[in-house]
């Protein structure tokens, strides 16, 4: 199997402070991978690197073989797909929302944007339904639903289950392990918790004091050692 | 009866009687302790030196045979003046002169030339001054509300617009809606004064022109056009303004600069 992403060396400043002081690591093309780190360490940053919404300082990322800086920025984004930790509505239906992307192009495709609304595991009645309106997880999910219409390769998820409630959490780590799996997506998945980066990946990579600080097999993780 | 109906100097003595409105107004505000009688003095004699002295410049221009040549220099105080002082209300966006400058320009110079070609503004200085200082001074006025509504509008919804750059949006598409809202909120305080004009007051111009003695009704006329200068001017302004904002805001990674962040 081959690296789809290749980090290494990454460093970022923020504000004057180091966040990211040598970030070195490879993600396989297909694979789940989870990032876990205690808050503050840097994860939501790396991720931001990755899709280039903002800049690294130094260090090399490379996607599909290529870096970063040679893709026009808005195509890697629609390739390398950033879902934020923090779910923005825009104003108008889900439907809009998930939908955003492909109408940049001009062309909206509707049987597949209410497939992707339906793989983020929500009923498709609620493509009318006004998206600023929406409960803290249904935004979520309407987050991923606009991930999905890129037809991403690769998914930077930035811990999906923050502000989805603690009974339906499985649930969205089922819909997103299932619509990854149906699209052979490579996933790179942020969580500051260790039961769910065991049951959500197969690797895990250990963001620590600015460094990859170690990458485990998810079944022999324990997770004492990760914090 | 045309125009005010006495001399210089009488007017100067008039003046100072009049200032004892002045002296009321610091003895009440004093009493009341409302800390502002300095100010009101000093601004009073601020803005009064200030008019004495364009008044000196406009007797001069006024029957200066060259004055064409003049006034350029004039009308280009202006444009710089008004840019300068526009950016300053957009704090925390570096360089906003080199935005505020040309828009400024742009709005102001464009509704001029119309007025001049439909001789709405004939050609000597009596009628170029005010009207230039008028459409710049606007333009100024809602460029400065369009740019500080515009910063807030980024620095607030900074979550939004990475949002939609991370979908594949252009600079352009993801800061719209905010350049948009940016345009309208800035216009909409001269809409407003216009939709309760002749009902409450009765605008600078044509309260000027009512006492110099000009026919209410091409007065009002007048005061229409003056109207017409200043959504206009203000509506190019503030559409170059918020087109050239996008390359403060954004650098060419299509990435929000550093200060959207601060
Ligand atoms: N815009 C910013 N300016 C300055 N510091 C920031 C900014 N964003 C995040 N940080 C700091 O950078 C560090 C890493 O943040 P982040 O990447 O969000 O961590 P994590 O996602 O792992 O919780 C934190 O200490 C945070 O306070
Ligand atoms: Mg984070």
């Amino acid at each position: 199997m081959k690296n789809i992403l290749e980090i290494s060396g990454l460093k970022k400043s923020l504000e004057g402070t180091p966040v990211l002081k040598s970030v070195d690591l490879d993600v396989r093309l297909g694979e789940i991978m989870g990032l876990l780190g205690p808050s503050g360490s840097g994860k939501s940053t790396l991720l931001r690197c990755l899709n280039r919404i903002i800049e690294a300082d130094s260090g090399n990322i490379s996607y599909k073989g290529k870096d970063i800086k040679d893709y026009p920025p808005s195509e890697l984004r629609k390739e390398v797909v950033l879902v934020p930790q923090e779910s923005v509505m825009f104003s108008g239906t889900v439907f809009d929302n998930v939908s955003y992307g492909p109408s940049i192009d001009g062309y909206v495709d509707k049987k597949h944007i209410l497939t992707c609304i339906e793989d983020a595991g929500l009923p498709s009645d609620f493509k009318d339904r006004e998206a600023e309106k929406l409960s803290g997880g249904e935004k979520r999910r309407v987050a991923l639903a606009r991930a999905l219409a890129l037809k991403p390769e690769v998914l930077l998820l930035d811990e999906p289950t923050s502000g989805v409630d603690p009974k339906r959490k499985e649930k969205v780590e089922k819909s997103i392990l299932n619509f990854s799996k149906k699209r052979d997506l490579t996933v790179l998945w942020v969580t500051h918790d260790v039961e769910q980066a065991k049951r959500i990946s197969t690797k895990i990579a250990n963001l620590r004091d600015g460094r990859i600080f170690r990458i485990y097999d998810s079944v022999d993780f324990h997770g004492g050692e990760a914090f | 009866m045309t125009g005010i109906p006495y001399g210089i100097y009488e007017g100067f003595l008039i003046l100072l009687s009049v200032l004892s409105l002045l002296v009321l107004v610091v003895i009440l505000t004093a009493i009341k302790k409302l800390g502002i009688s300095k100010e009101m003095v000093t601004a009073i004699a601020k803005g009064g030196i200030q008019l004495f002295a364009i008044a000196l410049v406009l007797n001069f221009l006024f029957t200066y045979d060259a004055w064409y040549i003049l006034i350029w220099a004039l009308l280009g105080m202006m444009v710089i003046i008004g840019g300068y002082t526009s950016a300053k209300r957009a704090t925390d966006m570096p360089d906003a002169y080199s935005i505020t400058t040309p828009s400024i320009l742009t709005g102001g110079a464009l509704v001029l030339i119309v007025l001049a070609i439909t001789r709405a503004m004939p050609l000597y200085p009596q009628f170029i001054i005010p009207l230039a200082g008028m459409t710049f001074g606007n333009s100024m006025r809602i460029c400065s509300i369009c740019m500080e509504r515009l910063i807030s509008e980024v620095k607030q919804n900074k979550g939004e617009i990475e949002t939609a750059l991370s979908l594949g949006a252009d600079s352009k598409m993801a800061v719209k809606n905010h350049a948009d809202t940016s345009i309208r909120a800035s216009l909409i305080p001269t809409l407003d004064n216009l939709k309760t004009l002749g009902i409450i007051f009765i605008p600078g111009a044509m309260a000027g022109l009512l006492m110099g003695g000009t026919d209410p009704i091409l007065a009002a006329q007048y005061q229409i056009i003056v109207y017409l200068m200043i959504v206009g001017g203000g509506t190019i302004s503030t559409i170059m303004a918020t087109h050239l904002a996008k390359r403060k805001i954004f650098n060419e990674k299509e990435q929000l600069r550093e200060w959207v962040y601060s």
